[in-house]
This record gives structure tokens, sequence and C-alpha cells, in this order.
């Protein structure tokens, strides 16, 4: 059996909130899709941070291992975890205009995210910069990267932080509910933008959310998380013909009134 | 915008502090008015050391011999007579008859010998005990009988009658209370501190007026402790203070302009005792460089920058005309003692240079530089904060730059001056205020033997520095040992002509005692020594104010 | 519109006090002695101080002492204040505790004497432009305490941000968290406390004054023609009627600090910070 590109066994304790994550058991293969559905407070996003060792620097410890191309994560010294970090890893956060430095310029903070992992030219990052933001259908115009953050609509700035996320071509993208603060239209097409750039780079994603709707068209396979734990984890057509979990029927249950209102 | 507002607000206020308005009391109509600086430390006559609790004790309590502030001349009060003998070292006084206390307490010898007692008790550390301390023995005092003591000093004084006038007569039967009944023309009435100090008429007072009515005229004296000179001055002008009794050129000048002259109050009494002197330092361990402890010793030098500093031009600009040039330890204020054949150092520059060319300085380019070679650079410290003080170095910098000679003004808080110049000696030259409060110059002992503590171009010295120095020794040892006045003036003469040729000091100006009298007071007799307005407090009068003043606004 | 007037302003303001020797039309220190408190004329545009110096040149020398030395101060503080308050809060913990222990201590230790001290050490014979330079050097390495704190506070602020998570999701080194991503957003702060700072510190260098620090004569800062208004208040309030001219003369300084205060906050872009 192929052996998964990401791969947790995971338990993370906050100070005074024991059981956040409880032995969360997730794997996720090259260039899958997979989702992450749960109620707000139920971990998800501690899974995220936790992959990417981000939550050390608030004091908190995870437990268990979470294994990426064959090293556990949760072992790996700080600077190499760096190297990881938006390299092989990328992140992308709900809120895309809080996830954007306010002070600085596009490009600047576009060309912060390369250099991060790469070292060039002005040529070859002007290059790399075009490319990269016509593969999120962006505008690479110098006018466009001369912009400030809040001179965006949060569709545009929701891109920028894909394209800086995706900049290195990580081999998994964690997005932690990217959609939800983007209107209808918008969240469509970002949601089809990352179902390309899975499919053309091969990249594994795990795309967590709390709307099944979203999970539904993109996932391959969906895992539901519920207080800490993972209660269901299946293809995503299964989970949605075949709720076995109580809770899981619930929220598939919700789906389909929420369908049958608004449709 | 309101945040940018906020902090322009902010700078005008702290540019332009407004003053704050002071809410007054009622006020009875034959009761003067007057502002202290401070509150009075204490009500004790013999602790006494701030000027608020002198003017306290001035009008509360009583003395044996009074300075007549007008003539200068000694004045009986609670004695009727005294007689010195065994060369100044013994005064026997005879005490007034029939006098009795605030408290309705007769006063007799045992009162004095009770005071003196007091007074020179070592624990008690009156600051009036240092005064009748000579050659650190104590002095004694003897009652030879219910209306006659005697005072005994270790040691012959010159002119000690003068002392008496410092030494308030308290009550032998209200030992031990602070604020003990007096012999003066009024009594504590009311304290309330930081507010105002309130004295009633002492109906006890022995003082009649000619026409056999007893004295004092007023009612009361409220003492009002303001702590702003310019809060003062626009109280007096509303007609809320009646009197002050020292105001600065500046002031003295808004007021007269501002009176027309119609009414006019603002009074120039003269010159007074107080002046502007500097000194170089001397001092032969000081931290100087050589050179400069050479320049500052040299006679020419000194002398030379004396006749560099144009006295007029500060009198004119930084004193409106209301000083004159100083000339030496006394003005013509002390009418005794000045030695009127004495003149300010004029100015000349051609002069100065001539002098300092016969020290070997010469002129290279705009700079004075000595024989060796150094140009002639030194700082003056002067404390910070007085204006008038800091003007006069300013233009005196200007004057110096005329001969080439480069003035730093270096404004020091006073601690640090102290420390500088009576310890550390890490000075150059030091321009200060000063202050002659006794006309006697047995008081001033400390500052022209070459031994005091206040000698202070070079002071302490175990032999003296110099020949004139010697003299200055011997002449004021003289004039403290003779009692014949005219010797003794001829003596400290002589003092003062010596200090005008070595220059020691460098006296800058005498500044005039000005004063501001409400016309309503009556019987004023301004003076040019302290209090110089409220000196006779038991004559003056008030003139009920007329109508439509502002002193008829009520509650 | 505002801001290009308000560097205007500045440019002007600081072009004459660096060509104040150039352009003032007298000797700043020169006592022109028959016109002492002269009115503004011709010969004197805005009249003649207490000992015949003309105001003017005063204005444009105390200008040029002050101007450029209290914002140099100033940026020094705040440079400081910036590398303080920012180290301090992204160490966070023992450290953080540690550094701000010792900013409170700074902030109580008794002044006055530490300042004493230093004017003890200094030479009586000391230049006036060099005294006043060393006073503001001193207020810049001595005022950096108040702006850490404020300074400390944003960055803890900020450091729980998203887009500071985000960068260092995407591998941003912690060097360049704190050079790069961290500075342009504490700025706002660090402006605002620069232009508290540079008028404070021209008054305090005029209060220094009192302990042998700052200009001495004939040297004039801002913060000492400021400290001539002190009288002002004795000034009866008629005399404003009376003599409007010579109030605005005195006035002159005051005015003058406030224009480029102002000029200074309006000079640069104020950003929003949202975290």
């Amino acid at each position: 059996m192929e052996v998964p590109l990401f791969f947790t066994r995971v338990s993370v304790d906050y100070p005074g909130k024991p059981g956040v994550l409880k032995n969360v058991a997730l794997d996720i293969n090259a260039g899958e899709i997979v989702g992450l559905v749960g109620q707000s407070g139920s971990g998800k996003s501690t899974l995220a941070l936790a992959a990417l060792q981000l939550l050390r620097a608030k004091g908190v410890q995870a437990s268990g291992r979470i294994d990426f191309q064959g090293r556990d994560l949760l072992r790996l010294p700080e600077n190499e975890m760096r190297q990881i970090r938006g390299r092989d890893i990328g992140l992308v956060l709900q809120s895309p205009l809080a996830s954007l430095n306010p002070a600085l310029r596009i490009g600047a903070q576009l060309r912060e995210a390369w250099e991060a992992h790469a070292r060039g030219t002005d040529a070859e990052w002007q290059a790399h910069v075009r490319e990269l933001l016509e593969s999120v259908s962006l505008p690479s115009d110098a006018a466009f990267l001369r912009r400030y953050p809040r001179e965006l609509s949060v569709g545009l700035a929701q891109r920028v932080l894909i394209a800086s996320a995706i900049m290195h071509r990580p081999a998994l993208l964690l997005a932690d509910e990217p959609t939800s603060a983007l209107d209808a239209i918008t969240q469509d097409e970002i949601l089809e933008l990352f179902a390309r750039l899975s499919r053309l780079r091969r990249m594994a994603m795990l795309y967590i959310s709390h709307d099944l709707a979203s999970v539904a068209s993109l996932c391959h396979r969906t895992a539901i998380l519920h207080q800490g734990e993972i209660v269901e984890f299946e293809e995503t057509s299964r989970i949605f013909s075949h709720p076995s979990h109580p809770y899981t029927r619930r929220l598939v249950g919700t789906l389909h009134l929420g369908d049958r209102e608004f449709a | 915008m309101i945040r940018r507002l906020f902090l322009l607000a902010t700078i005008l206020a702290a540019a332009v502090a407004l003053p704050a308005r002071y809410a007054f009391a009622q006020t009875s109509n034959n009761e003067l008015r007057f502002a202290l600086r401070a509150d009075p430390k204490t009500f004790n006559p013999l602790l006494m050391a701030d000027e608020p609790s002198e003017t306290v004790s001035y009008l509360t309590h009583g003395v044996l011999i009074r300075i007549n502030r007008a003539t200068q001349q000694l004045q009986p009060e609670l004695a009727t007579s005294w007689k010195v003998t065994e060369g100044g070292r013994k005064i026997t006084f005879t005490l007034r008859q029939g006098v009795t206390f605030s408290d309705g307490t007769p006063f007799t010898s045992a009162d004095v010998v009770y005071t003196f007692t007091s007074m020179m008790d070592p624990k008690l550390h009156s600051p009036i005990a240092d005064t009748f301390q000579v050659d650190g023995g104590p002095t004694t005092a003897h009652a030879n009988g219910k209306y006659e003591v005697t005072i005994a000093f270790p040691a012959p004084v010159a002119g000690l009658e003068r002392l008496f006038d410092q030494a308030p007569i308290l009550s032998a039967s209200a030992s031990g209370k602070e604020a003990s009944p007096g012999l003066g023309p009024f009594m504590l009435a009311e304290y309330k501190a930081g507010n105002y100090v309130l004295l009633h008429r002492n109906s006890h007072y022995w003082k009649h007026d000619a026409q056999g009515k007893q004295l004092p005229y007023l009612d009361a004296v409220r003492l009002e402790i303001v702590p702003n000179r310019d809060l003062e001055m626009l109280r007096f002008a509303q007609g809320e203070l009646h009197l002050i009794n020292n105001l600065d050129a500046d002031s003295f000048e808004r007021m007269a302009a501002q009176n027309g002259g119609a009414s006019n109050s603002a009074r120039d009494l003269g010159p007074s005792l107080e002046g502007e002197q500097m000194w170089f330092n001397q001092v032969a361990a000081s931290p100087l460089p050589d050179y400069k402890k050479a320049w500052f010793r040299s006679t020419n030098f000194r002398r030379a920058i004396s006749g560099a500093i144009n006295r007029h031009d500060l009198t004119r600009v930084v004193y409106q005309n209301h000083a004159s040039p100083g000339v030496g330890p006394f003005s013509s204020a002390n009418k005794f003692w000045f030695n009127a054949n004495l003149k300010a150092h004029p100015y000349d520059p051609a002069d100065a240079l001539r002098r300092l060319q016969l020290d070997g300085f010469h002129k290279s380019g705009p700079d004075l530089v000595d024989a060796s070679g150094h140009v002639v650079e030194f700082s003056v410290i002067t404390n910070a904060g007085n204006q008038s003080r800091e003007r006069v170095a300013a233009m005196i910098q200007q004057d110096l730059k005329q001969i080439g000679v480069h003035l730093n003004i270096v404004t020091l808080d006073f601690p640090s001056i102290i420390t500088r110049i009576t310890q550390s000696f890490d000075y150059e030259a030091c321009l200060l205020g000063l202050v002659n409060v006794d006309l006697d110059p047995s008081a001033q002992m400390n500052v022209w033997m070459s031994s005091g503590e206040n000698h202070q171009w070079n002071p302490a010295q175990k032999t003296p520095a110099t020949a004139w120095e010697a003299e200055l020794d011997q002449l004021m040892k003289k004039q403290a040992t003779e009692l014949d006045p005219a010797k003794r003036k001829a003596a400290f003469d002589r003092v003062q002509e010596i200090v005008s040729e070595q220059v020691p000091f460098l006296y800058l100006v005498n500044k005039n005692a000005l004063t501001a009298v409400s016309p309503a007071l009556g019987n004023t007799q301004p003076s040019v020594l302290r209090p110089q307005v409220y000196w006779n407090a038991e004559t003056l009068t008030l003139a009920a104010p007329a109508a439509g003043s502002k002193q008829l606004a009520m509650k | 519109m505002t801001r290009t007037m308000a560097r205007a302003i500045l440019v002007l303001t600081f072009l004459a006090a660096i060509l104040a020797p150039w352009i003032a039309p007298r000797a700043y220190d020169h006592q022109y002695r028959q016109a002492v408190n002269a009115s503004p004329s011709s010969q004197f545009p805005l009249g003649a101080d207490n000992l015949g110096r003309d105001r003017l040149s005063r204005l444009l020398e105390g200008a040029r002492v002050s101007l450029l030395l209290a914002p140099a101060a100033a940026a020094l503080a705040v440079l400081l204040a910036a590398i303080v308050g920012i180290l301090s809060a992204y160490l966070g913990g023992v450290w953080d505790r540690l550094i701000m222990g010792a900013v409170d201590l700074l902030l109580a230790l008794p002044w006055l004497f530490l300042l004493l001290a230093v004017r003890a050490v200094l030479p009586l014979n000391v230049a006036p432009r060099l005294s006043v330079t060393l006073t503001f050097l001193l207020l810049g390495a001595l005022g950096w305490a108040a702006p850490a704190r404020v300074v400390r506070a944003q960055v803890r602020a900020l450091l729980d941000s998203d887009f500071l998570l985000q960068a260092r999701a995407l591998g941003i080194s912690p060097a360049r968290v704190l050079t790069r991503q961290l500075p342009p957003n504490v700025a706002p702060v660090l402006l605002a406390q620069f232009c508290v700072s540079v008028p404070a510190f021209v008054l305090a260098e005029a209060s220094l004054g009192l302990l042998g620090l700052g200009v001495s004569e004939p040297l004039p800062s801002l913060g000492s023609l400021l400290r001539d208004l002190e009288s002002l208040p004795a000034l009866h309030a008629s005399l404003f009627q009376q003599a409007p001219m010579e109030m605005a003369a005195m006035l002159a300084p005051a005015a003058f600090l406030v224009l480029v205060i102002c000029s200074f906050q309006l000079a640069f872009p104020q950003q929003e910070i949202c975290s």
C-alpha cells in the first residue's frame, strides 16, 4: 500500500482546555483533497496549526505524530520546520484581509514569501510572480503590485493569499475555512481555483470547513470532526449517501434541508 | 483631528501657563492686608529663619531696642535706657515699666532673662543665638531687679546694641508654648495653612500716640499667603492688598505705567542694601589650571575686568534706572558706614586693556591672550531662574567680548553653586546677589577676615594669602574691638578702599528699594531697610475705601 | 492638499533654520542697548528683546538650534523605543517582564539627580552650542522609556494578528518578521511618539537650563525663547489691546512651534491599523 503524504495521529491540549484534539487520525495522499468538517470550536484550525508547528508560539504542545513525506513534523527542530513551512506545506487562513500585512504592498508581501525560500534576480522574480498571479487569475501589472491590501476586495485578497501560499509549489496546502468570508459567487470561483490548482500541480489539500456543500463539491474524502475526535472518515460520496455517525447524519440533514430551501 | 487639536491646546497651555484665581475672604475695613510668599515655618520667634516667620514675629513681638528704619538710629522700645560697660562686654538695660504682654501679664526682667536663657540653650538650635555667640562662648542674662537686666558677652562686641533689634522678648509665664503672648502691636488670632495668617490688634500694647491714643491704629493685619509674585501684583492692583515690600524693576515699571502717575502707588525709595556682585576664584587648591589661577590672582586682571563692564548700561537696561553702579559692600543706603569718597569703577575698555597689558595680556586677532598664549576664556556660574541676574550676565558677556574676553555663562541650581563655591572650588567666577541685613560691619567679620568661611574668593585661609588681605584682617579686628564710632568708621572706610583697589568682589549694581503702597495706607514712611513698608506698623492707618472702588465688592 | 501645505511649511521652516545665519537680519546675540524692548519696526521686524537683541534673528537662530536637534533627539528616542519595545514584545515571557521592569525602573529614576551628576561631570567652559547638543542627545538617550511601553503594547497586539501567523506559515524567518513585517505596522505609533517627543524635548531642554544644561547665553533655543513667555500672565490683559503688535511678536516663538508640530503631524500619512 502506498505511504500517505500526510498522516496524523495527534492529540492537542490547551492550557486549561484539555482534549481539543483527541488522537486525531487523518491521512492524505499526494494530490488528494481531503475535507475536514466540524463546528466552530471543534478543533479544525488547531490541526492545521499543529501540522505547521505554529502552536508552539502559544505555549501549546501537540502529542502523538504528524508524518509528512516520511518525517514526523512534531519532532523536527524549528529551523527545519521553517524550511517546510511555505515551501512544502502552504497555509491559507480564514479572513483574507486580516491575513495580509496591512502596511506592505501586495508586491512586497509576495516577494517576502518568495524570498523566504528562494533567491533570484529581479527578472526571475518578475517572471515568477507573473506566472503565479496568472495561475490564480490575478492581474500581474505593476499597478496591482503596488496596491495595499485595504485597496483590494475580499475575493482578490484571498487570491493573493492563495498565491503566496502556493508560491513554492507545496506538496500540501492547508486551507482553513478559506471561503467563509466570501460571497457565494466568489466562493465558487475560489473553490474552482483550488480544484484546478490541485489537479494541475498535483497538490494535496486539507480543506477545512464547516460548510458541507463546498466540501461535497471539492473533496475526494471527508473527515467529520466532533468534539476533538474524528467520528467518520470516508469517501465524500459515501459520507453523503450513507452517513453512519449520528452527528454526521445531523450535518447531512441540514444540508439537504438547506438545498431545498435555497435552490 | 480632535487629537491634533488637543495636542495644539497642550502646547499652548504649556507655553502660556495661566495664573489661578484665588477666592477672597470677607475682610473688615480697618484691616491691613499684604502677602507672604510662603507659610511661616514657625510661630516661635526664637526658631525663625524664614522671612514669613520673621514678619509675623516683627508684628507680634517687642524688642528692647529698635533700629529706626528711617533714621537708622537706635530707639528705645522695651528698654527705656541702656549702658554699655566693660569695653563692650556688658550691656545693662533699664526696662519700661507698666508694660503688659498681650495676655495681660506684666513685663519684667524675668521675661528678658527667660528669653536670653532659652535662646542660648544649645538644645534649641535657635538661629538668633548665632548672632549673640561671640567667639563661640554663650551670652548670659542676669536680672539686677524687677526692671534692670544685664546681658554679658564672653568678649567685647562693637556696636552690640544693634543686635537687640533682632531679639524678640518672650513671656516667662508662657514657657513652652509655640505661639506665646508678645509685646508687639498685634497678636496672632488665626492661621489657615496655605491661606492666611490673621493678626488682631494687641489691646495691651504699650505705645500711645502724641494725643495719648493707644496704638496701633489698625484693627487687624491679614497676611495672605500668595506664592506667586504675579498674583501679588494683580491683587494689589485690584486693591485687595495694601502694600508690596519688594518689587523688581520690571514689575515696578509695569505698575507705574498702569497707574499712569495719577495715584502713583509704586515708589522708588532710592539705593537699598541689595546688589549684585561677582568674584573670581582665588583658592590656591582649586582644580583650575595654573595659568587661570594666575589670572584670577592678578589685581590688574580683576580691576581690568571690572572696568570693562558697563555698569551704567546694567542699571539702565536690566533695572530700568532703578539701580546705581555698585561701589562696594555697602551702598549709600547705609548712612553711617558707607565710604562716600569711593566711586564705582568707571567703564573704560581702553584702560582695561592697558591694565591687562601690564600683565602681558595682548590682543591676538579678536581674542585676548595671556603672556603664554592662552586665549582668555572663563566661565561664570550663577543661580538659574533669576532673570535679572541672567540678563546682567549676558550683558557682561557682550562687554567682555569687546576686549576679546570670552565669557561662558553657566546657570546652576543653588545647591550646586554652594557646593562649588564652598567645597569643591570647581568654578572660575561666580555672580550672586548681595544682601545686607545688618548695617554694622561687625556682621561682616566672616566675609573680610581671611580665615572667614564667607571670605568667598579664598575662604578659611590659615594665614592671609596677600598683604592686602592681612591688612583687611587687622582693620576688621580693629573696628570690632574699638568702641569709638569715629575710629571704627575710619577702619572700615579703609576696608572699603582696599576692596575697591584690590577688587576681590566686582560690585556691579546696587538696586533701589522698590515698593508699592496703596494710597489708602496712611502714615507710611517706607524705608530701604527691611521691613520696608510696615516697619512702623503700629502707626499705619487705613483710609475707608472710596465708594465704587473694587474693595467694596461684597460676597 | 493639507499634506502638501504641511510639507511645504516643513521644508520652508527647515530651510530657514539651516540658513538662519545667512538670512537673519541681524546677529542674534548683539545687544542694541538703545533699542531695549523696541516695538516691531522695519529695523526690528519682531521687535527687540529686553537686552535689545533682534527677536526675529533670535527666533531663526532658536529654530536652528531646536528644530535641528529636537527631531534628532526624538528620532533617537523613538528608534531606541522601537528596538526595545519590539524585542520585549517579541521575546515575551521572562524577557518581556525583565525589559519592562527595566523600563519602569528607568521611568522611576530620580532624573534630577542624574542630570545634576551629568552637569557636575561636564566642564564649565562648554561652548553653548555643544552644551545644547549634548543636552538634546541626553534627552534622546533617556527619553525612550515611555514610548517603548507604547510600542510594546502595539507589537503585542500585532503578534496575535493573523497576518503575522500567515507570515510565519509562509516560512518567513523571525528576523525578517522583526525587520520587515512588524516595523511598517509600528511606524504610525512611532510617528505619533515622535511628534509628541519633539515639542516635549524642545520644552524639556529649556527647563534643563535651570540645571546648567541646555542652551546658555547668548545662544537662544525655541525653548529658552518660550521661557520668556513665563512673565506674560503678569502683563495686564489690557496690554493686548494697547499693544497687539508687541504681544504678537512675543508670541511668535510659541506660534512657530505649534505650526511646526502641526505640520509634522499633517505631513505624514496616518495609517489605520487593522489587527
